[in-house]
């Protein structure tokens, strides 16, 4: 995904703390002729602060957490949690075979998958819809950047009262003669959250896309206007291929906010959530606060966290970590 | 990956001149007709349910779940119950400590952590920088219970007790903050040039002078979208809040959603009430996002999570 911003030279910089990641951050890496600044005098305390807090609070609770999916945890050891007994990999295969955990894996993906499918054409469609200039764009484009920023909780309180039985969602269907059913219960739920999850997210997508759109060179149009290109083909063949790299990252951080997402089906919902619902996030959340199997609740965070990487490796190879100006290094 | 340079250094260049019309004609993707379709279904996507917030807080319960799109009868006393019914003082006044604190502590450490990110050569960097957008996706529901446990052992075996209290809502919320904050002023101080910091340099500043006097000043619009993105941390979060707060310490978040749960059940629920809490716990936010659109929608493409 890098490799279209990439000039030559910057490409050739790149290969080069690409090659030096295996032995990471060898010493000739760094601009060995300019010992000026960068070299001498490094404010490196500044560092200090941040990274104290992200180890504290977040490298020893999850090597804690990591310790936890071993011990045989409940709401009476949880005070003593260091002498609770160790059982090695039995909240793990729990977690596997007896309980709900494989079924809430299928539902947090598929569900993510189903929401990125619709949200994708969405937010492609409003961006294409945006990007020529007309009177009133900044107004529409801030009205489509609203669900975005409405606060997940919100979102989801207002959803709930709408598909509460008989309430504005149902008397509307009512008066075209559908009978929707339950939406907040049974199988119907799990696609009211991919209804809700896709008017909360799809605006993420054109966000991206919009990036993509301007992203394509005023010579480019100019060039498919000579070729008198119809307005299809120059956005199947001219448009669309600019589009690849921001729809896939997209996609990826659309996959883990979905996943990862605890609070619009916790607060859509409740817990406990209908089976139907009853995602990854909802179901590690309920077997720790609910049920108080703390053992088996980080077991099952750690096989989630397992999920999250798959996107999330794909993610960091995709991502440009360094700028084209090194540092140390002057243009 | 070029979304994140695009969208800060191209800001500038988004029109494409405006006001000449063969431009226009040029850079055209779809016939207006189909384009008027598309805006118009989006909008009213939007807009509906944006509405019904609005039309329902001031509706009585009884038309609400009768289904009534627009209000029979219409009252504003749902804003002033919701106040007390809801706990909406006590956790509106919570939510803005907590996620305020968080929003400056987090800018002016994310600042400090990103300077020496951007402009200095070192062993771990890269390392730094990739965990920087590894953490951003850590899911918070692995992260509670830890957490959780951590602090209470803070409690039993150091005396502290942080655990319903701001305090640990605060520090969680600052931790879980930074890594995107960090990355939005990454992104943000590359476009710095350097010749100012090097003047100053040879003016004898120190490194800490250069970053208050130089960095800080150029880079308040970084530090308002990484500030920003840490309130919005803090004011949208449900889990850590709903596990680690008593409630005189709840913010806003879990006071609605607790408020709302415990609807289920009895007679017809506060509708109205919830959607006039809902409408106020969103404003604040809908009102920063305003102001300050032009530069969030870069940084939201910059690191990319919400």
């Amino acid at each position: 995904m890098s490799t279209d911003s990439l000039t030559a030279g910057k490409a050739s910089r790149r290969k080069s703390s690409h090659a030096a990641k295996p032995g990471p951050q060898s010493p000739e890496n760094a601009p060995r002729r300019r010992k000026g600044l960068s070299e001498r005098n490094r404010p490196l305390w500044m560092l200090i602060p941040g990274g104290l807090l992200m180890v504290i609070i977040i490298v020893v609770p999850l090597l804690l957490g990591i310790f936890m999916s071993g011990l045989d945890l409940d709401q009476y050891s949880l005070r003593k949690w260091v002498s609770a007994p160790f059982i090695g990999v039995q909240n793990f295969v729990e977690a596997l075979t007896a309980s709900p955990l494989l079924h809430a894996i299928w539902l947090s993906v598929s569900y993510s998958l189903l929401a990125m499918v619709v949200t994708i054409p969405l937010g492609i469609a409003g961006a294409v819809a945006t990007q020529n200039a007309f009177k009133g764009r900044a107004v529409i484009r801030s009205i489509f950047l609203i669900p975005y920023v409405l606060p997940s909780f919100v979102v989801a309180t207002v959803w709930r009262t709408m598909f509460q039985p008989g309430s504005v969602i149902d008397s509307a269907l009512h008066s075209v003669g559908i009978d929707p059913g339950l939406w907040l219960n049974g199988p119907q739920s799990f696609w009211t959250l991919i209804l809700v999850q896709i008017w909360a997210s799809w605006p993420f997508v054109y966000l991206l896309a919009l990036s993509g759109l301007q992203s394509v060179d005023h010579e480019v149009h100019e060039a498919s206007a000579l070729d008198g290109a119809l307005w299809w083909n120059k956005l199947r063949y001219v448009v669309f291929p600019y589009l690849k790299g921001p729809l896939a990252l997209a996609f990826l951080i659309g996959m883990l906010h979905h996943i990862n997402n605890f609070t619009l089906p916790f607060v859509l919902f409740g817990v406990p959530a209908p089976s139907d619902v009853e995602l990854l996030p909802i179901l590690t959340y309920v077997t720790s606060f609910q049920s108080f199997r703390f053992g088996l609740s980080a077991a099952m965070a750690f096989i989630s966290l397992i999920l999250i990487a798959i996107p999330l490796f794909v993610y960091l190879r995709a991502v440009k970590l360094d700028d084209s100006e090194t540092p140390g290094g002057k243009k | 990956m070029s979304t994140a340079t695009t969208a800060v250094g191209r800001r500038s260049g988004e029109d494409f001149r405006p006001g000449s019309k063969r431009q226009h004609e040029v850079t055209r993707l779809m016939p207006g007709p189909m384009l008027a379709i598309i805006l118009t279904l989006l909008c009213a996507l939007v807009l509906i349910p944006v509405a019904y917030i609005f039309l329902a807080s001031v509706n009585s319960d009884i038309g609400v779940a009768r289904g009534e799109f627009l209000p029979s009868t219409f009252s504003f006393e749902n804003y002033t119950k919701i106040w007390t019914s809801v706990g909406l003082a006590t956790g509106l006044a919570n939510s803005v400590l907590v996620a305020g604190s968080t929003a400056v502590v987090s800018a002016l450490m994310s600042i400090a952590t990103a300077y020496v990110l951007v402009r200095y050569q070192f062993r771990g960097r890269l390392t730094i920088l990739r965990g920087l957008l590894a953490l951003q996706s850590v899911p918070g529901t692995l992260m509670v219970l830890p957490v959780f446990v951590l602090f209470s052992s803070a409690a039993s075996y150091l005396g502290i007790q942080v655990i319903g209290t701001q305090w640990g809502l605060f520090v969680t919320y600052l931790t879980f903050a930074m890594p995107f904050s960090t990355w939005v002023m990454v992104t943000y101080l590359r476009g710095l040039p350097r010749e100012l910091e090097e003047a100053a340099r040879i003016d004898g500043a120190s490194n800490l002078g250069v970053l208050v006097r130089i960095i800080l000043p150029l880079s308040w619009p970084g530090v308002v979208v990484s500030g920003i993105f840490a309130f919005l941390l803090g004011w949208n979060d449900v889990l850590f809040a709903s596990v680690m707060t008593r409630p005189e310490s709840q913010t806003a978040a879990v006071a609605l959603q607790v408020f709302g749960a415990s609807q289920e059940g009895g007679a017809i629920p506060f509708y109205g009430q919830m959607m006039a809490a809902s409408l106020v716990c969103a404003a604040p936010v809908v009102i920063l996002y305003l102001i300050f659109q032009r530069y969030l929608v870069g940084g939201l493409t910059a690191g990319g999570v919400k």
